[in-house]
């Protein structure tokens, strides 16, 4: 008999709606299922099985019942012939071999208990992960807090969308990445979008754009002529293709317009904001033909768009949204804010029909943020060193409030700690493979090495799993109960569809177990929805309070938007009365470009130093350890390839295809040539979905944000020029792990 | 103990230096006192045109706000005009007959109007009182009277050719004035721009509704109007151009006779090394349009080809950037820490880019060059140094003019009228002393309609559906299976199933079909 499952996508922050179908009944969830695979990969040599479920694109508000590539696909690594499906124990040799959960578990208790021995509490680290589901990721904080005692945890969600997160909180008073349900923007007479490029990363987004694109408001501002940015052409809006590293003096400039040009809205300044007239100040500098010199956007594009969406705030609506091309700098916090400046201005946030938004990448990057993951922050978005906010938790938790560590170190420190003698020596990562993911991988790969323990919980051999001492395997999205928050703060319920192999368990039950041998104080339940109604009680009061939600109510189907205090209907648009500051106004901060690093003289003559900016595919996610392993998605997109201006690849004798090096300082990568007149002729374009030579954080810079610690990921200067001979192939292991999907 | 530093002068440039020098105002390193002339404290001066047409207001100019300075703990003084300078007691005595100490004092006094020769006109530079009916445009009372004549729909007359004073023309008539520029030579903007860019700027000036008087000379003004003002602009020709306001816009002067009168050495303006210091006096800087970086080592390869103050905000905000730096560190530590910060980079020449609404122009380097003239391309080209390329395009007719003048593929020198993009990435390039594509054409087909991606893919065999994956020819088996409608390619294929933009394609395959099968 089929069993069906009402679920959501297993990647992006868009949570596309799908039904997974199943020819198998489900067992009761405690139970792991028989093992679809040989885990031996020897012994997996027969046909590539068919994909155990049936996705279908589901009805929803946010996709429509669309879906993308990455999503049809998911299915497929569900019985993947790479899933890991025992502990597996990194011998003297470096093999991996399997060993059972009693031992793996005594192992990592045994590992935690001698590092804090020798090098106290925080020699003990956690990394986590922005695709954990809400339970996962609360229980992760508890976990490292509680059981583990250390402050020593944080997450990719660092990488991503910290920069937004804290200029909404300085200007809003909390960080919602979506203040309004996604439908609003439906409506929207301009868009403007700057540096994100949904029609590859998050494609059933697209749809919601379609008002604005036959209004001809849609406005793209990206250095390259993205996918998303062709969407301009035809009369759909414009495409500004800023310098890379200049957006923010192109916000500055477009706030200067709406000042200068009388198109404010002054009104709701003067009721719902503070510090107006020091952002008045601020961009006073900044008029559009000064801008135009710096940014390389033409001065009338600039009035052009401030006059947009001053218009589109009067008529159908304006919105104004971020991505991490703008938010992935060292300056991010602050572009953010230019940002929020800008749509303060027009009084955007708070409207109905208006507003600014970043949006989340991360399948679970909103939800992640708020319970507990972060270095400085426990659950409901509250903060570490706010004495209420550690009696309320110790209240929850049931321990004295001195057992509560204090802030730690944000993800890129984190990561530089390990191994260094005051540092992290003993990690345990989950839902991150940062040995592709974080900047400066190089670094980061010598820190892992460098440790007295690595445990990474994963369902395949990722970069980061393949260096650790000890991998135990986890469930996958199909395989689990749970909850994710989406892009616009809606909290979605994750179903199982499937038996999990009977080896692999999920990260609550490992938690609960090692918390068990570690003699935690305080509970562990493996059961999710146990941990929802403790995460709860733990948000209530909070910024993002969740008190009000239940399982019964989402599997009713019912729409649940944080803050959702018990007794409300939750809150699908924020601000419309208040902000979140003490005196319900929106704090404007002026906010002005720094002058940068001067970055390291190019050794290579024959090398052009060019700009480098990272970003994503639409095959592939993240780091690609799930889409590298999808033969679809592989077959399109096999390998890194660097995107190239004509005109520069032709001065260095660089042809479509041919081999490529890109270097600096930190590293260098090696791949093919992609010609294209998308991409300006001083910047390359990589995609860093790809490991070892193809890597693109090779080359990223581990500088980061002085607020939010981002990294600064999309402004690197690199050498390029045609590899040599003598320099390494670029060997893909995405290429070996095709082979061994498809071997027969 | 806190560093006594008085800077002379609150326009935008002091203004910088202010706002980066509060760090260590507010660390108790620094205490800071602010003289300004005018009773309002900075404000944009770059703007004062767009102010003086009614564009912008008064309160959008500002750049600093005193009172918060004065709670950040800076002494600012308004209103108030330093009299002298007495080196000996590193003291300034001020005209309110106050005095304030200094331990490090920075000229920012900027520039004055220059007020041309002419009868009817009091040439008293130190103190020029201009008749009725005649006004600079500097400040906010130019600005005022300015905004009085557009209000009334007066005719304006500019006199001089220059960026400012075309910039005030085109915003006057934007507005609705009538305006004359007046200028000598034969196109606006003289030596900054070539012939064929001058020419195509000047027809683009008056399609936008300006008057250009050129190869005039002025000799005076006539006070024929009823109330004794302006009442026409005189020609050495013997005719007379009639206005009711004339706008003096005849390029600025730096204020240096308050360093001259403390024995400080000045040329065009206040003479400072590389660390904008004044020559012999390490107490004493000055930055802005006042000074003129020529440092006293006459070996200088830097300085022997420098060129005077700019007369740009933009090259006195990047001093003021790293004189805050400078001083910062001078504060904090010891005079050897202070000057291992590397000294300020030589300026560019001046990147002038025209403000205006109605028409886009950007000039910078020398542009004197033509393609075919082999002794200036030639000139320079010695020990290995490339010889100069220019690279033109102009098309007149359509109001569009572009010259790239290269030296080893890095701009010298770059003209673009009409050419939005094309100017914005000059600029740019210029700028970063970056090198330019060897196609020098890439640049100008910036502006084409063929950068826009036009939609619908030409190969059946392509993707149609990005989003899934899937190409026209797996939709073409689709419809001949029997699939008619997209939702059911959609359920067939998954294409159209992501972002939906590929639905017209699809359903131009279906229809394509369903025409194509009654013909066969």
């Amino acid at each position: 008999m089929a069993t069906s499952a009402d679920t959501h996508c297993p990647y992006c922050a868009l949570q596309c709606a799908m039904t997974l179908t199943s020819q198998a009944e489900l067992a009761p969830a405690s139970e792991p299922g028989p093992v679809p695979v040989p885990a031996d990969a020897a012994t997996a040599a027969a046909p590539l099985p068919e994909a155990p479920l049936n996705v279908q694109g589901r009805d929803f508000p946010t996709n429509r019942g669309g879906l993308c590539r990455k999503g049809w696909t998911s299915a497929s690594l569900l019985n993947h012939a790479g899933r890991i499906t025992e502990p597996l124990l990194k011998g003297a040799d470096g093999i991996h071999r399997p060993i059972g959960w009693d031992q793996a578990l005594a192992m990592v208790t045994r590992a935690v208990r001698d590092t804090q021995a020798r090098h106290g509490k925080d020699a003990v680290g956690v990394f986590g992960g922005g695709g954990l589901t809400n339970e996962k990721a609360y229980m992760l904080g508890k976990f490292a807090r509680l059981a583990l005692g250390t402050s020593r945890i944080d997450y990719n969600g660092r990488f991503c969308m910290s920069s937004a997160a804290a200029a909404g909180m300085r200007a809003f008073g909390v960080d919602r990445g979506l203040p309004f349900p996604l439908t609003d923007l439906d409506t929207a007479g301009t868009i403007l979008m700057l540096g994100s490029n949904v029609a590859e990363t998050m494609p059933p987004f697209v749809q919601h754009l379609q008002g604005a694109r036959d209004a001809g408001g849609l406005i793209v501002v990206d250095p390259r002529r993205s996918a998303t940015a062709k969407f301009t052409a035809d009369g759909g809006g414009l495409h500004l293709q800023p310098l890379p590293g200049t957006d923010l003096t192109l916000l500055l400039g477009l706030s200067h317009v709406i000042i200068h040009e009388g198109l404010a809205d002054d009104q709701f300044i003067a009721a719902r904001t503070s510090g107006y007239e020091a952002v008045v100040r601020s961009v006073n500098a900044f008029w559009p033909e000064r801008v135009q010199s710096i940014t390389g956007v033409p001065a009338e594009l600039i009035r052009e768009t401030a006059r947009r969406l001053a218009d589109g705030a009067r008529k159908g609506g304006s919105y104004i949204l971020t991505g991490r091309g703008v938010e992935q700098h060292v300056d991010g916090t602050d572009t953010a804010t230019a940002a929020i400046n800008l749509s303060l201005l027009l009084g955007l946030p708070g409207s109905r029909r208006s507003g600014y938004g970043t949006l989340t990448g991360q399948g679970n990057g909103q939800g992640g943020r708020e319970h507990g993951q972060k270095a400085d922050q426990l659950p409901g978005y509250r903060k570490i060193t706010d004495p209420a906010a550690r009696a309320h938790m110790a209240g929850v938790w049931g321990v004295p409030e001195s057992l509560i560590p204090g802030p730690g170190l944000p993800a890129v420190q984190l990561l530089k700690s390990l191994g260094q003698p005051d540092g992290v020596r003993c990690l345990l990562v989950h839902a991150s493979n940062i040995a592709v993911a974080s900047p400066d991988a190089n670094a980061v790969i010598a820190g892992l090495r460098s440790l007295d323990f690595l445990v990474v919980c994963d369902f395949f051999l990722s970069e980061t799993a393949a260096e650790a001492n000890l991998i135990l395997p986890v469930l996958q999205w199909a395989e689990e109960e749970g909850t994710l928050t989406n892009l616009e703060g809606r909290v979605l319920r994750r179903r199982r569809a499937i038996q999990p192999p009977a080896g692999a368990r999920s990260e609550l039950w490992i938690m609960a177990r090692l918390a068990e041998a570690l003699e935690a104080p305080s509970t562990y339940s493996e059961d999710p929805e146990t941990v929802f109604e403790e995460l709860r009680l733990a948000s209530a009061g909070g910024l993002a309070d969740y008190s009000g939600i239940d399982y019964a109510m989402l599997d009713r189907g019912e729409e649940a938007y944080w803050p959702y205090p018990a007794g409300s209907t939750g809150t699908p648009r924020l601000f419309l009365d208040n902000f979140a500051h003490a005196d319900g106004k929106a704090v404007m901060t002026p906010v002005a470009p720094r002058r940068r690093r001067t970055p390291a003289a190019n050794p290579h003559p024959a090398a052009k130093t060019m700009t480098l900016i990272t970003g994503r595919l639409l095959e592939h996610y993240q780091s690609g350890a799930q889409t590298r392993r999808v033969s679809e998605l592989l077959a399109t997109q096999p390998e890194a390839k660097v995107q190239l201006h004509p005109a520069s690849a032709a001065a260095m004798g660089i042809t479509d295809g041919a081999l490529v090096s890109v270097a600096n300082e930190r590293g260098e990568v090696l791949c093919r040539a992609e010609l294209s007149t998308a991409i300006r002729p001083d910047t390359v374009f990589l995609p860093f979905h790809f490991p070892e030579i193809e890597s693109a954080n090779r080359l990223t810079e581990a500088a980061t944000d002085p607020i939010s610690g981002m990294p600064e990921f999309k402004f690197n200067k690199v050498w390029v020029r045609a590899a040599a001979p003598g320099d390494p192939q670029p060997t893909g292991t995405q290429h070996s792990v095709l082979q061994t999907t498809e071997a027969s | 103990m806190s560093e006594q530093i008085v800077i002379v002068g609150f326009g935008p440039v002091a203004a910088r230096l202010i706002d980066e020098l509060l760090p260590a105002v507010r660390g108790g390193h620094v205490s800071l006192t602010v003289v300004g002339e005018e009773t309002e404290a900075a404000y944009n001066r770059v703007l004062v045109a767009d102010l003086g047409v009614g564009r912008t207001t008064a309160d959008a100019l500002a750049l600093s706000d005193a009172a918060a300075l004065i709670a950040d703990g800076v002494d600012v003084r308004l209103g108030v005009r330093v009299r002298r300078v007495d080196r000996a007691r590193q003291q300034v005595l001020l005209s309110d007959g106050t005095t304030a100490h200094y331990e490090r004092l920075v000229f920012a006094t900027g520039s004055r109007p220059v007020i041309p020769n002419l009868t009817g006109i009091n040439p008293d530079p130190a103190s020029p009182v201009l008749p009725a009916g005649v006004t600079a445009l500097r400040d906010l009372r130019d600005a005022a009277v300015l905004q009085a004549a557009v209000d009334g729909g007066k005719r304006v007359v500019v006199l001089g050719g220059g960026v400012l004073g075309l910039e005030t023309a085109l915003a006057a008539a934007e507005e609705g004035a009538t305006v004359t520029v007046v200028h000598n030579g034969p196109h606006p903007l003289g030596r900054n721009i070539d012939r064929g860019g001058g020419a195509v700027l000047a027809a683009n000036l008056r399609q936008c509704g300006v008057r250009m008087a050129g190869n005039a000379r002025s000799t005076g003004v006539e006070h024929n109007a009823p109330d004794g003002g302006f009442s026409a602009l005189l020609l050495d020709d013997g005719s007379a151009i009639d206005g009711d306001l004339l706008v003096l816009s005849c390029g600025v002067r730096p204020r240096t006779e308050l360093a001259e009168g403390c024995g400080l050495s000045t040329g065009t303006g206040i003479l400072v090394d590389h660390r904008l210091r004044a020559h012999h006096e390490p107490h004493i800087f000055a930055i802005g349009d006042c000074a003129e970086v020529r440092c006293p080592d006459p070996a200088c390869a830097d300085c022997r080809t420098a060129k005077g103050p700019s007369g740009l905000v933009g090259p006195g905000w990047r001093q003021a950037e790293w004189l805050a730096e400078y001083l910062t560190l001078l504060a904090t530590g010891t005079q050897e820490e202070a000057d291992a910060l590397a000294a300020l980079p030589q300026e560019q020449a001046g990147v002038i880019v025209l403000k205006s609404r109605g028409m886009n122009m950007a000039v910078a380097g020398s542009n004197g060059a033509d393609p075919w003239d082999e002794d200036a391309l030639t000139a320079g080209a010695v020990n290995g140094r490339p010889r100069l390329q220019v690279a033109q395009w102009a098309d007149p007719e359509h109001g569009r003019y572009v010259k790239m003048t290269t030296r080893g593929g890095v701009l010298e020198g770059l003209v673009a009228v009409g050419m939005p993009r094309t100017a914005a990435e000059l600029v740019g390039l210029f700028e970063r002393g970056a090198e330019l594509p060897a196609d020098r054409s890439l640049l100008l087909r910036l502006d084409g309609p063929d950068q826009l991606v036009g939609s619908g893919p030409a190969d059946p065999a392509g993707t149609v559906c990005r989003c899934a994956g899937v190409s026209g020819a797996k939709i073409q088996d689709a419809v001949e299976g029997g699939c008619s409608t997209v939702a059911d390619v959609s359920k067939a294929t998954r294409a159209g199933t992501g972002c939906g933009g590929c639905h017209d394609n699809i359903r131009g395959l279906i229809e394509k079909h369903f025409q194509a099968a009654p013909a066969a």
